[in-house]
């Protein structure tokens, strides 16, 4: 084995084993911060409550929006088959409606309530979320 | 007449086609036949191009409603500035405008004169491979001159949140930097082909690296400002799939502006500079199409149409295979044995060069995980901004203390207890300022303190270096540009740290003649109005904003009902001062009697712009100054 030979070789697994464990840390960090998305049925399937924060999506249910003053709302989000009533304190964005998919990141608390802390905006009246979509196909609403 | 302007934009785009094959002759046989030169050839090239752009624009301005394209994507009443930004607002135009830059890049590079003959024709053959491939799938796949049959009265208009001056030139400005990277791309293809890495090749590539670097960074940067200001979520980076594509290029092509100074200096880093060429080429690729086609969702996505994604991933694959199979073949060659001590410049450019990569990793990881899941387990899940958060200050720490240094150390070796000797004045100073202001307003946190200390000390020792004080006269050095960028870095750092510090966001329920207060600064809430404007029905909201008694300026947030597509935009209503930007966005009212109001102070904002912009003019000052700095250099 020649001196370069030797030196490079040196190098090149020196590298590797920086770059492994830098790969290791980031994944790591990923699993840490990862933000499930669930539709109503999957959500109470899970049972998931706690302190993990997870993303609700589906349909806002009809008639279901109440407003009670200081920005709080109250509404049912729902994927046809089950439905999660869902609390918020904020500013609803400008395509927040009835009948429209919506998608909310917060806690799930059981019993079928969700306190959300966002609800996340979309720019398109006809966008729906592909997740949103997903869920709807899964249990037979969807209509194109 | 619509027919016969259809059949005119596609018979130039086929003559593109044709002169690509030509040109891309220098690659097959080296013997010539002058009928027409290459600068010839490629003036043809850009010229069928531009035309048929000038069509479309014509198609869109007369809103001629027999294309596809003008009919999904105008409407007669849209002011004149946004019909035209409609012309790159879709997918098949946005593809031409590519196209354009494309083919101006390779008609620019074929009149410069830094090149060989021979060097410049491979470099244009290859080039001009990638138009052919590109307007090939303009015509095949995307093509905008697509006509209809039906007459329709009016078109489906273009999104009204896309109705804004800052994006009619983002999506402009962010191809020129993309593209730019295409003739880097070719140049190194060039370069491996003939065996050329050196300095001679990376003189010729600087200017246009820089340039297209700049551009890139200006593109993005604009992209963020729109997301501030009309977006009104009260943040400018969002780590949205979409920014990452974006964010991804210009990270492996910071890296790369370094090597090729290095190679310039040097002659040393060849085989790094041509992975980094070809990387950040495709992963501007990347950026572009793999958002264009739907693989991301987003609301930059315009199309879903599998088989462009598909097209785009097997140009992708092939470009990719070639010219890394192009590489190993010759790498050995082209590397020059590098006689450098560990303690010179190289070093650190070579450390800062790993850090970039790493955050590369980072953002890559974060952004493709999701997909993978989605695709692997079906299982939707979204990375939180914490993820980067947390994954990329320890690198940032590090690479602010190796952007101090590496300028410092000498290309040959340095002694690191001289330097810091040298340093001792600023040094100090800086860590006084720190420790007075960390005091001053309560700062605890070691990461934020420590990242506003290295900051501070970066700003600084790059201003000193690129200036140098003579008694009276101030004289800009040759290195000017870089010490302007590597201080704005610093300016931009302090101010990133310092907004995610202090921000404050506050939301009420308001009624008219109510005051609503956020830290010192009073709201004082006065009126509602509705209006009715051209091609929308507004309502405002009238706030002023004092603080401590003195009137500081009026808000005017606004919701906006738009008919055509009923579309409900905000307009978010900022008042700029030099150190915070105060800001209001209101809520579709649900009720008579309040509307909801959200307040925002977000505190160093113009010091962030001001960062970026020091970026930006760094970049641009180095390509220019390009030419001058090296014959500088060769002196000295």
């Amino acid at each position: 084995m020649t001196d370069t030979v030797k030196k490079r070789l040196i190098k090149f697994l020196v590298s590797l084993i920086i770059f492994g464990i830098a790969i290791l840390i980031i994944v790591y960090n990923l699993r840490d911060n990862i933000v499930y998305f669930y539709s109503p049925s999957e959500i109470i399937e899970n049972n998931q409550t706690g302190s993990q924060i997870v993303r609700l999506g589906g349909l806002v249910e009809s008639e279901s929006v109440v407003s009670d003053g200081d920005s709080i709302f109250h509404f049912k989000i729902t994927d046809g088959q089950e439905q999660i009533s869902v609390k918020y304190q904020g500013i609803l964005p400008n395509l927040f409606a009835e009948e429209k998919g919506v998608v909310v990141e917060g806690i799930y608390m059981n019993d079928r309530r969700f306190i959300a802390n966002k609800v996340l905006a979309k720019h398109d009246e006809n966008y729906m979320p592909p997740e949103v979509i997903k869920s709807l196909k899964e249990t037979g609403k969807w209509q194109e | 007449m619509s027919l016969t302007l259809s059949y005119i934009a596609n018979s130039l785009l086929i003559l593109c086609l044709v002169t690509s094959i030509i040109q891309s002759r220098f690659l097959f046989k080296t013997q010539n036949y002058n009928l027409l030169s290459i600068s010839q050839i490629s003036a043809i090239q850009f010229l069928s191009i531009l035309v048929s752009f000038f069509i479309l624009i014509f198609l869109f301005i007369t809103s001629d409603f027999n294309f596809d394209l003008v009919y999904f994507h105008s409407h007669s009443e849209k002011p004149l500035i946004y019909k035209l930004s409609g012309v790159w607002g879709n997918h098949e135009g946005s593809m031409l405008l590519w196209i354009l830059i494309l083919v101006l890049f390779n008609f620019l590079f074929s009149l410069s004169k830094s090149s060989s003959k021979k060097f410049k024709e491979i470099t244009v053959a290859v080039q001009s491979l990638m138009i052919f491939g590109f307007v090939l799938f303009l015509l095949l796949l995307s093509n905008p001159f697509n006509t209809n049959n039906e007459n329709f009265n009016d078109g489906l208009g273009l999104n009204p949140i896309l109705q804004d001056p800052l994006l009619a030139i983002h999506p402009p400005i962010l191809y020129i930097g993309y593209v730019g990277f295409s003739l880097i791309f070719s140049l190194s293809i060039t370069g491996l082909l003939t065996n050329e890495v050196d300095k001679k090749w990376a003189t010729i590539a600087k200017p246009w690296v820089f340039a297209a670097w700049s551009f890139l960074t200006a593109g993005i940067a604009l992209g963020s400002y729109w997301a501030y200001y009309e977006l009104g979520w009260g943040g400018y980076w969002f780590w949205d799939p979409v920014e990452n594509a974006s964010l991804m290029p210009w990270l492996s092509a910071t890296a790369l502006i370094h090597c090729v100074v290095v190679l310039q200096r040097k002659n040393t880093m060849q085989s790094w500079t041509m992975v980094l060429a070809i990387l950040t080429f495709s992963l501007s690729l990347v950026g572009t199409f793999l958002v264009r086609s739907g693989v991301l969702n987003s609301v930059h996505t315009f199309a879903s149409d599998p088989g462009r994604g598909l097209y785009i991933l097997i140009f992708l694959f092939i470009i990719l295979s070639t010219s890394f199979f192009l590489f190993a073949l010759k790498s050995e060659k082209i590397n020059k044995p590098s006689l450098h001590n560990i303690s010179s410049r190289n070093t650190g450019i070579m450390v800062n060069n790993w850090l970039l990569i790493s955050i590369l990793i980072v953002v890559f990881l974060g952004t493709m995980y999701p997909l993978a899941t989605d695709l692997l387990y079906n299982q939707s899940l979204t990375v939180g901004p914490q993820y980067y958060a947390i994954s990329i200050t320890p690198i940032i720490v590090l690479f602010l203390f190796f952007m101090i240094l590496s300028p410092q150390l000498s290309w040959r070796e340095s002694k690191l207890l001289k330097i810091l000797y040298e340093m001792r004045y600023i040094l100090i100073s800086c860590l006084t300022i720190t420790f007075l202001t960390s005091l001053y307003y309560d700062l605890f946190n070691f990461t934020e303190i420590l990242i506003i200390f290295l900051s501070l000390i970066l700003i600084i020792s790059s201003l000193s270096s690129g200036l140098n004080f003579k008694s009276t006269k101030v004289i800009l050095k040759s290195n000017f540009g870089q010490s302007i960028a590597h201080a704005g870095f610093g300016i931009f750092m302090l101010a990133v740290v310092s907004n995610a510090v202090y921000s404050q966001e506050k939301i009420y329920d308001a009624k008219v003649g109510s005051k609503l207060q956020l830290e010192e600064y009073i709201f004082d809430f006065k009126n509602i109005e509705q209006e009715e404007k051209d091609n929308f029905n507004s309502i405002r909201a009238y706030l002023s904003l004092s603080k401590n008694g003195k009137n500081l300026g009026e808000f005017s947030p606004e919701i906006r009902f738009y008919s055509d597509p009923p579309t409900i935009t905000s307009e978010t209503s900022i008042i700029h001062q030099f150190f915070s930007d105060v800001y209001v966005v209101m809520n579709v009212p649900q009720n008579q009697e309040s509307i909801s109001l959200r307040l925002h102070i977000k505190p160093f904002m113009n010091i962030l712009w001001l960062g970026v912009i020091m970026i930006i003019l760094g970049g641009i000052i180095t390509a220019i100054l390009n030419r001058k700095k090296y014959e500088e250099n060769a002196i000295n």
